[in-house]
């Protein structure tokens, strides 16, 4: 492996049952990179991301962060990683404190250091007010900046991000996008899962595929859209909306004069969206729910 | 000595729960031994004895047995049952380099805290009450091991637990029966002796001999003790298995 890799999970197999939510993948993401990973829902980035962070036991294959393999619960390499799970995950019978104290002292952090460590995050966060309010009582968007401190207290070099702006006002949508890209700059690697492509292309600097549990493309936004043709022609025929993609701009225009002049028909620059749904199919989503749903 | 003041970490946000909700907890631990008490004891036992004591005596021993397990069970249980699946603050847990046994122990003070707190409120009952009954250094020693034990067996109905529906499962058809079947407040020398043998498979039935032997002061089962540190052990091993290769 090499040495700029900062977390690499390989053979990673995981199974529920006979069902294979994440089929022998190979993930490698780069030291200081902000690594996306897309996929239709049930394809299995959230278990992608609970094996890589040892939330949980891969059925095959191996972790190596940092150079280290995994080896068991108190592997003390877990504490180069920090998680913000697509569900919020706090205990909301204690306080806002309680819950950020608890984490700090999870992670070993000295008093002082964590005090300071705090002060800093909730400024960051303006979660100054609600520290003595009880964490059910927060909106789902103020819980989630609780999950953000918790999760960077012990100050983790690879962040991982499952949906992070899920059910978030564009505010702190833009907020947050602002803070992954502060951590970033500050050195953490960032893996974020997202179903936003403008997120992923705003923010990524390589994104993985996945569908029914593989890696089906993987690389930069830019090789990504090479993988279809950087011109795409978008027009209706019949009633259905139809997509042609082209590496040469000549080539859409040509194939555009092919076309009906009654039809309405846009040419335009190849985006994520359409690399997602020709990789992943435009009908997907029905069909991976199903599968969610049967198992 | 690291996994224990690990264990204290993990049982931190749970201390804070209980600071936070002292009142509801004292009042819930103990409402239902105390009901056993004036039910059982003033009610139906008034006036008899049981293996030559009164039968009040005879019985809080009982109750605070069964107290140890119904209060440690019920709280360790579907607290680790919530966070896991209702909070999913578990996880957090798994993200610390934390021994298993240091995660388990640490599910399991908070319940003791609570299941002590019961217990000596209803020790203290029974002494004013009777005076057959002893505060003795064997009987905290032991209401202290069994706390624990049952501790470790919340952590493990917890962690095996995905619903409420479940866990009301386990409560219903374990620790309900083994709450009235084990000498809590019947002597097990009235059965005949294959229901006996049979009752004696369970752990409560070893942790009522103890407990009412060393408050009573009458000779001390030793393998009782014996066979509650094997289901301490048992309970342990369950729950480290389970967090080590069956969490999903």
């Amino acid at each position: 492996m090499s040495d700029d890799h900062i977390i690499h999970g390989k053979g990673i197999t995981k199974k529920f049952g006979e069902f294979a939510a994440v089929d022998n993948i190979d993930v490698a993401v780069k030291r200081g990179e902000i690594y996306g990973f897309l996929g239709p829902n049930g394809a299995g980035k959230t278990t992608t991301i609970r094996v890589l962070t040892t939330l949980t036991p891969p059925t095959s294959g191996e972790i190596v962060i940092e150079g280290h393999t995994v080896k068991g619960l108190d592997d003390p390499v877990k504490e180069k990683v920090g998680i913000i799970q697509q569900h919020i995950a706090l205990d909301k019978d204690v306080s806002v404190s309680e819950n950020i104290w608890y984490h700090a002292m999870l992670h070993r952090i000295p008093k002082k250091v964590a005090k300071e460590r705090i002060d800093r995050l909730i400024k960051v966060m303006d979660l100054e007010p609600y520290m003595d309010y009880m964490a059910i009582n927060l909106s789902g968007g103020w819980k989630r900046r609780v999950a953000i401190v918790c999760a960077l207290i012990h100050e983790p070099t690879i962040l991982f991000m499952d949906e992070p702006t899920a059910g978030l006002d564009t505010q702190s949508r833009h907020m947050l996008w602002k803070l992954i890209r502060e951590l970033n700059h500050q050195g953490t690697t960032i893996f974020l899962t997202t179903h936003y492509m403008d997120e992923a292309e705003e923010l990524c600097d390589r994104i993985a595929i996945l569908n029914h549990g593989k890696i089906i493309a993987e690389g930069t936004p830019t090789e990504l859209y090479d993988t279809l043709g950087r011109w795409a022609v978008e027009y209706i025929e019949e009633g259905e909306k139809k997509y042609r993609y082209f590496h040469d701009p000549a080539e859409a225009r040509s194939f555009r004069d092919t076309l009906d002049e009654n039809i309405q028909v846009t040419t335009r620059a190849t985006n994520l969206e359409d690399v997602f749904l020709e990789l992943t199919g435009r009908e997907n989503t029905k069909a991976t729910e199903e599968v969610e749903y049967r198992v | 000595m690291t996994v224990i003041a690990d264990s204290f970490r993990v049982a931190w946000i749970d201390f804070m729960f209980i600071k936070r909700n002292l009142i509801i907890v004292l009042v819930t631990s103990l409402v239902t031994p105390l009901l056993y008490i004036v039910a059982f004891g003033y009610g139906f036992g008034a006036g008899a004895k049981v293996d030559g004591f009164d039968y009040i005596a005879f019985m809080i021993p009982g109750v605070i047995s069964m107290s140890t397990m119904t209060s440690c069970f019920n709280n360790v249980a579907t607290k680790v049952m919530i966070q896991r699946t209702y909070f999913q603050s578990f996880d957090e847990l798994f993200l610390c380099s934390m021994k298993p046994l240091a995660i388990i122990l640490g599910k399991a003070w908070a319940g003791m805290i609570r299941s002590i707190i019961s217990c000596t409120v209803l020790y203290a009952i029974g002494m004013a009450i009777s005076p057959d009954m002893h505060l003795t250094i064997g009987a905290v020693a032991m209401i202290l091991i069994c706390c624990l034990t049952y501790a470790l067996l919340g952590v493990v109905a917890g962690m095996l637990s995905n619903s409420h529906l479940t866990m009301t499962m386990f409560t219903t058809l374990v620790i309900t029966p083994m709450s009235f079947l084990s000498g809590t407040i019947f002597s097990l020398d009235a059965l005949p002796e294959i229901a006996k043998d049979i009752l004696y498979i369970l752990p409560l039935s070893h942790s009522t001999d103890c407990i009412r032997s060393t408050i009573l002061d009458t000779e001390f089962p030793w393998i009782s003790l014996v066979i509650i540190f094997v289901y301490a052990v048992i309970f342990i091993l369950i729950s480290r298995h389970v967090l080590v290769k069956g969490r999903n």
